[in-house]
Parts: C-alpha cells; structure tokens; sequence
C-alpha cells in the first residue's frame, strides 16, 4: 500500500531543555489509515503530529533532523482550543480565508462555503459571529475550513479536550462522516468516541519512544493497564474507577449557608434567583443546567463578585460581616491560569498566608504539606503558567483552600482534565467534604454528579428550579477495593 | 459581551475606506497648516455637522462619544491661553500670564484638536474592520501577512474584555490589595497579555496551516471597488474646504488672520 | 533547516499587533487621565505622557526583532483610532512617527540590546518624535521659555520612567511565564545535540 507519511529516525529537541524528545523515532502511516496516537501528557504525540504536517520547521522553529521525512502535500490540521485557530469574525469569512489562500475564485466561494457547512452539519447562516457558536460548534467550523483545502490528511490535535460531552459526540460523528477515504491521524485522551473509528493505535511512553503499535482493538486490550495509569478516558474508565473508589461516610453537620428570595445582578438585571436554601457542613452539591443558565452566576453571586440582595446568611451570621469572604469561601475559576498571583508555585501557595501575617515558621509548615498532598514537590520553584494543564489546575484549588475555607466554590474544576487528575481531585475535594466543607461546583459530567453529590441545584434561566437530595449511590465493592 | 453598538448604515458607510482614509488624512494635514482662526472655526462647524448627520448613530450615544473630545478642546486651549507668550496683557496673576496672542492661540489649538478628533471619529465610526483592511489590500497593496494578523487581532478584542472582567474577579477573590497605578496595570497586564500572546501564536501557526502564505497570489471573498459615494465624499470635502476658506477669509469673526 | 523567510514572520506581526491592540485600549483609557491630570494645570499630564510609548518597547523587550517596535506603535494608534480616541486621526499619524524614533535607537544599537539604558533611550526617541508633531500642532515653541522647560522635561522624565523602567519590568515578568520561548532561538548546542 502506498505511504501517505514516512518518518525514518527522527531526532528532534525543544531549545533550551534537557535531552531529546525523539531519539531515532520511525513511523510511517499508509493512505486511508485511521491511526490514533496515545501517550501521557509531554511525551510529544503533538510535536509529532506537527511534524508530519510540516508545521515544524515551516512555521515553529525546532532544532530537528531525519533520515527520512515524507509529508503529505495536501493536509488540514483541526487544534485543541477553538478560540485559537480563527482569524475572521464570521463563519463564511473563516471559510473563505481558506478558499482565498487557494485562489479559489471569487464566485465559486458562496456555494462552496454552503456545501462546506452542510458537509459538517452546521446548520447555520453562512454570516453568522463565531462568538456566538458553541465549542463544539466551532471545531466544526474548524474542520469545515480545513476541508475547503481539500486535504488527503487530517490530523486531528485533541480537537474535543476543551468540549462537553454533547460537542464531543458531534465533532466525533462528523470526523467519522468526512474521513471516509482520507487518512486521519489523531492525538486525543478522551477515546470513548475514538475507538470504534480507528484502525491502528500507536502507543507511546513517557521518554517518547513506541511502546506499542498495532491494530486498534489489540492495542487496546493488551495494553489497557498502561493506558489507565495513563489518565486516559477510555471506555468504561468510571467502572474500574468504582471498583478502586473507597465508602464514603455521608454524615451531615451544622448549618453553613442560608439563602432566601437571594438576587444576583448584572448591572440592573437580576441575572439569577434562589428562592429558598440552606446548606449544611458535608453536602456536595453539584450546580447543574444549560450553557448559560445562569450556574456561574450564581457562584460569583455567593463569592458577592457581582451585586446581590436578599437573604444570605454564611455560617450564622450576616454575609456582609464576614468579610473578607475569601478566608471563608475558596473559589475557583474554570482556567487557573486567571487566579495566579505569584511567580512561582511556592509563592502561589504562601500569597493568601502571608496575607493573612501567619507566621513563617508556619507557613513553611503547610506549604511543604500541600506541596506533597498535591504532588507538586518537584515543580515548586517553576512559574505557575509553565505547568502542566493538570498541574495547573491543582496548583489553583491548592493556593485556593489553603487558608481552612469552609465553603468551596468551583467553576467545571474538572474541564479539560485528563482521568488521573480528575480523579485526584475529586478525591481530594471528598476528602475536605468528609471534614466538613460544603463543596458547590458546577459540572456538566453526569458521571461525577452520579457518583460523588449528595445533592443537586437545577438553574434554568437565570433561578434554581429544582433541588433535590441524591440516593447515594455506593461504590461497587470488589475484593480489596475498599481500602485506600 | 455587547460592545459594538448598532447603527444606521449611512452613504459614508458605502464609500471605499482606502478613499476615505486618504481623504482624511489629506484633511488632516491642511487641518494643520490652517493658521487663521476664521477658518478653522468654519472647517471645525462643518466637520462637527457631518459628525452629527452623517455617522448614523443615536443622539446619546453621538454625545458620550463627543464628550471627550471637548475636554481635549478646554485643556488644550487653557495651557496655551495661560502660559503663551505674547506682547498684549490682558491678565496677569502669578506665573499666569494671559495675552491677546496666547488667547486665539489657545482657541485656535482647542479648534484644530476638535477637528482632528473629528475626522478620525468619522472614520472610525463608519468604517468596518473587514471591508477596511480589504480594502487596503486591494487599493493601497497593503501585505495580507499585515491585514489578516490585525483582523485576527480585532478579532481578540471582546474576548480579552471578557479576560479582564474575569482577572478582576480573581483578584478580588484572592484578596489581592488594590493600590497603585502602575502595580495594578501589571497586575492586569500579565494573565491578559501572556494569554492573548500564546493564542496568537497558535492562531498564526493555524493560518498557516490553512495554506496562508503571507504574500503572493491570492483571491478575495469581498472585492472593495468605488462607486458614485465614492465621488460625492471628495465633493462634498473640497467643497467643504473651499467654503470655510472663503467665508473665512471675507466673513471673519475675529480680526487676526493668523495666529502664530 | 528550511530556508528562513525574510523580515518578520506571520507569528511575529501577529503577536506584535494583539500586544498593540492590548495597549491601544490601555492608551485610550489613559486619555481621560491625560486629560483629568491635564486640568490640574503645570503640564502635570505631560508625567504620565509616556504610556503612549509603551508598546514599542515592551514589543521590542519580547520579540527583539528589527520592525516591531514601528508596527507594535502604529499598530497601538490605530487600535486606539478604531476605539474612538478623543484624538482621532492624529493619533496615527503621532503613531507613526514615535513608533519610527524608538525603532531608530534600537536599529543604531544594531537590535542587540535589550537592557534598560537602550529602552530609555528609545523612550526618549519616541518623545523627540511625539515633540515634532506637537511642535508643529500646539505651537508649543511659543510657550513662555520656563513653562516650556517644565513641559519638556516632565514629558520626558515621565517617558523614561514608564516607557523605559517600567516597561522593562514587565517584560521581565513576561519572560517568567514562558510566552517569549519561541523567539529565544536555539543555540548551537541545540543542534549540536541532535547528532549526539
């Protein structure tokens, strides 16, 4: 069969860094192939997949050499961030951007845009904002604009890391409709909806060497253990999780919060509403509800980010004697990166002590004990922006409940995050709820609603329609599964 | 995030945005090397008129936007009206030093910069980025390497607003104290730019990816040409000229003809 | 190694223009200050005057290649220009020409330094070219010669305090966070390596 991509001892290294992230990797990939790439964070799936496109050397600079190196001529590459691959402010403009650096004419662009859009089922006016699509909708966007190329080769960079379950499917159920005949060549964690489309896996370590390369169901069966400790979201990873996950003690204590006939404003709108609620020690209460309806509102209402009036009571006493509220309530945003303070990760984890003039000796102490909690002892001199997505997002709650918070507030902590590290955390958040926090997070993942809230806040434009308390639902308890 | 206000699409709208940007420039330097009071109060009233008319916005709005321009107009005459030198003393209070010649001087800066701030509202009140960077594509050869990377730019816009918003938040949540001038635009500035900065690197290596080479052939979704607004605006700003330099000069309001 | 391509790349004027467009907002934000500061009287305003040269330098301090500092500067007036500035038309022509002085001081030091003197001095350029234009706009040679003093120098000690110092301090902090790596090119080592 013929190649579509030939790599014959690549050697490739980033400035600056230690070693080199290829030593003599070959591979090469025939026409048609569906091939996924696997492997933990930083092994370099991604700087492969962009030199195979050419994207290294044309366009970043890598010091980097090959025996051999045989690209395609007519490729698309669909990326991880939808706000980052767009450079027009209108659906049919994005697409004409493409046509136009193809010297497509003129008058063939309207019908060709529209064909394009069909093809990958948005059913939308050609001249529509990309602000107002969906993430899920703009990765089909993206793969409609990297279709006008007319592209033999797909490479596809973790196009649904940043998409909720619903954007997933869709992007996934289009890429299975236009990869029919092409080669498609994809990086990505979450592999539930992968699975069944590709033919071959390819399997990496963490040095950036081939563990393993086969036919995808092999590779799969036969290096499963691998790929768990890998934090990959494979199917049925929530089972195995249960099976491992330990009995949790779902005792309730005193009175935290009390809210009643509680507004939140936008300027002068009431943009969410709390009829009635109180909330004790011990609850895990997952905030649930359509994009938009109101979820992060209401957290940055409670933190009194925006204006609020009503009732609102935190631990017995009136919610504007309790300020400063962050020595209260920890709150943590959807990207970390927006919460750092500090140069470095230490720093980070000391700014909120030394804010509050404890003394050195102590703050030492905790920062030494978070640092191990939160597995962050090697990283602790380094620039919280150059961490890890994994590692960044636990830097973010660790600096966050540093100081004793009774009340954690979190915006989708778990969005973007591979299994491990979702699995770390949550572990970690049960663990301050047994001690007696309340923790409130807004999730749109039905399975961490399924297995870890005790109870459930529905907001429907803009006001908490329904809350419920959950049956707890055990874990499936196997032979040495319980203990931890 | 709404910060584009909708507006009544006006004939200025219609006309090419390269024209109309030379046009305007051209303005702006006669604008400069109008000495004589006279004149400069005709071009400053006509302009101010078009402002009015022929933009298409709402009156209120019309009014926020014009309310700094008449702050630039009060403290750029009063410096001058103050401080200038001259020969003729009408006030003299301490270092204050008030002259017949610094007075219509001042007036004279305060209408030039009320003039200058309005041919630039103008513009950039009834021109579009697209059509405009399209336009200087096709007309002034502008290097799409160029024009891409700002409509990309403008693009980031109403995100990064939405970015500093959120950066307040954190802020605040972390009991960030909140003092001083320089330490807080650092405090902003950092999360802002670096993110802003690492997406437009990734949206630089997508546009290449798409096969953007910069340079060389290309087509063009939108093809910007002229058409008869495109005559009517260079009427309409020669005539506007002709007018307020010949009232000017025979209907004066004041007697000096030249102010420096 | 594929050929380079000459002058700046895709990646270079894009990330230049975003950090422009970034301080154009600052820049007419800063204009109502300006103006605030400005009714105290005693050319106060002119102290704070040098946050219009900001962008070339910190452009310049990242990138450190010949031409952004005249595009980060043209491209900051026109973002501010297209906001509505309560200057309008001339601030991009004001733009222009600071943008061309700062570039002209780091092209003399040959685009190979990048330290706190050279951005003062470039800060100090942008201020002679801002000068120009004012000379001719605000008749400012006309000034009594003690209030004209005043006026130049707070202007140009407020220039090289935030276009020069402070500049310099953000971009360091900048630096920390890892944005600048892909214009840090490799060294030789690098590729030495690759053969190792």
């Amino acid at each position: 069969m013929k190649q579509a991509i030939v790599i014959d001892r690549l050697r490739l290294k980033f400035p600056g860094s230690d070693g080199l992230l290829f030593r003599d990797l070959s591979l090469s990939i025939a026409e048609g192939e569906k091939v996924l790439l696997l492997g933990p964070s930083g092994c370099g799936k991604s700087t492969l997949l962009q030199v195979m496109a050419g994207i290294i050397p044309h366009s970043i600079d890598a010091p980097m050499k090959a025996e051999r190196l045989e690209r395609p001529e007519r490729w698309g590459y669909v990326f991880q961030d939808p706000d980052a691959q767009f450079c027009m402010p209108y659906a049919d403009e994005e697409i004409a951007f493409a046509l136009e650096n193809r010297s497509v004419p003129r008058r063939e662009m309207p019908a060709r845009i529209r064909a394009l859009l069909d093809q990958v089922g948005l059913e939308i006016a050609p001249h529509t904002d990309i602000h107002t699509l969906s993430g899920g909708m703009k990765q089909r966007l993206a793969l409609a604009s990297v279709l006008a190329l007319e592209p033999d080769v797909l490479f596809l960079d973790e196009p649904t890391a940043l998409l909720d379950e619903e954007g997933t499917k869709a992007v996934w159920q289009t890429v299975k409709q236009v990869g029919r005949g092409k080669t498609v060549i994809i990086v990505e964690h979450k592999i539930d909806h992968v699975l069944d489309f590709v033919d071959r896996i390819v399997l990496f370590g963490r040095d950036g060497r081939i563990i393993a390369d086969g036919e995808a169901k092999a590779v799969f069966s036969d290096y499963k253990d691998v790929i768990a400790a890998e934090g990959i979201w494979y199917p049925g990873v929530w089972d195995d999780y249960d099976r491992t996950a330990r009995r949790r003690n779902r005792h309730q204590g005193e009175e935290l919060l009390r809210l009643s006939h509680f507004r939140g404003f936008r300027g002068r709108e009431a943009k969410i509403y709390v009829p009635k609620a109180t909330v004790h020690a011990g609850e895990w209460i997952a905030v649930t509800g359509k994009n938009g309806a109101g979820k992060s509102t209401l957290l940055q209402a409670l933190m009194q980010l925006i204006r609020t009036d009503g009732e609102y009571m935190l631990l017995g006493a009136d919610i504007k004697r309790q300020h400063p509220l962050y020595r209260h309530i920890a709150f943590v945003f959807q990207n970390p990166e927006w919460q750092f303070v500090a140069h470095s990760v230490r720093e980070e984890l000391a700014y909120s002590l030394r804010l509050e003039g404890r003394p050195e000796a102590e703050i030492e102490e905790t920062i030494a004990c978070l640092l191990r909690e939160f597995d962050l002892v090697e990283q602790q001199d380094q620039h919280p922006y150059q961490l890890s997505i994994g590692q960044k997002r636990r830097l973010s709650v660790a600096a966050s409940i540093v100081a004793g918070q009774r009340l954690f507030l979190l915006d989708e902590p778990t969005f973007g995050q591979d299994a491990k590290n979702t699995f770390a955390l949550l572990e970690m958040l049960e663990a301050h709820r047994e001690q007696g926090a309340v923790i409130m997070m807004v999730t749109h993942d039905e399975q961490i609603v399924r297995r870890f809230a005790t109870r459930q806040w529905v907001i429907e434009d803009g006001a908490l329609v329904r809350d419920e308390q959950l049956e707890i639902r055990e874990p499936v308890l196997t032979e040495g599964g319980a203990g931890q | 995030m709404k910060w584009e206000v909708r507006c009544r699409e006006t004939w200025l709208h219609e006309t090419n945005p390269s024209l109309k940007l030379i046009v305007l420039v051209v303005l702006f330097f006669a604008v400069l090397f109008i000495h004589n009071p006279n004149v400069l109060i005709n071009v400053s009233l006509a302009l101010f008129v078009l402002f009015c008319f022929g933009t298409g916005y709402p009156a209120n709005v019309l009014f926020w936007l014009f309310l700094p321009f008449f702050l630039v107009f009060v403290s750029t005459a009063s410096s001058m009206m103050m401080f200038g030198e001259g020969t003729t003393t009408w006030v003299r209070w301490g270092l204050i030093h008030v002259t017949a010649e610094s007075f219509w001087r001042g007036v004279h800066i305060g209408f030039r910069a009320l003039a200058l701030g309005l041919l630039g509202l103008i513009f950039s009140l009834t021109t579009r980025p697209v059509p405009l960077f399209y336009s200087l594509m096709q007309q002034l050869k502008l290097k799409p390497k160029y024009a891409y990377s700002f409509l990309a730019a403008v693009r980031l816009l109403p995100m990064m607003l939405e970015e500093f918003q959120t950066v307040r938040y954190a802020l605040t949540v972390r009991g960030v104290p909140n003092k001083g001038v320089l330490s807080k635009v650092k405090r902003y500035a950092i999360p802002l730019l670096s993110q802003s900065i690492r997406r437009a690197q990734r949206i630089a290596v997508a546009m290449e990816a798409k096969q953007f080479s910069g340079s060389g052939q290309r087509t063009f979704y939108y093809e910007i040409g002229f058409g008869k607004y495109d005559i009517w605006l260079v009427a309409l700003f020669a005539a506007l000229m002709f007018v307020a330099y010949y009232m000017g000069v025979h209907y004066p309001y004041i007697s000096i003809r030249d102010v420096r | 190694m594929e050929a380079k391509t000459k002058g700046l790349k895709l990646a270079d004027i894009l990330t230049t223009i975003v950090i422009a467009i970034v301080f154009g907002i600052i820049y007419k934000l800063w204009g109502p200050l300006y103006s605030a500061v400005g009714a105290v009287g005693f050319h106060l305003d002119q102290l704070i005057y040098g946050m219009w040269f900001i962008a070339s330098s910190l452009a310049y301090l990242l990138i450190r290649k010949p031409g952004v500092a005249l595009l980060a500067e043209t491209a900051a007036s026109a973002g501010e220009l297209i906001t509505g500035s309560q200057w309008g038309l001339e601030v991009l022509i004001y733009g222009v020409v600071q943008g061309l002085f700062a570039e002209l001081v780091f092209a003399v030091f040959r685009y190979r330094r990048f330290d706190v003197f050279v951005v003062s001095l470039s800060a100090v350029g942008a201020t002679i070219g801002s000068l120009i234009m004012d000379f001719y706009k605000g008749y400012i040679g006309s000034l009594a010669p003690w209030n004209l003093a005043l006026f130049l120098l707070a202007r140009f000690i407020g220039a090289i305090l935030i276009s020069g110092v402070f500049a310099v301090s953000l971009a360091k902090a900048l630096e920390k966070t890892g944005v600048t790596q892909m214009w840090r090119t490799a060294s030789k080592d690098d590729y030495d390596a690759l053969n190792r």
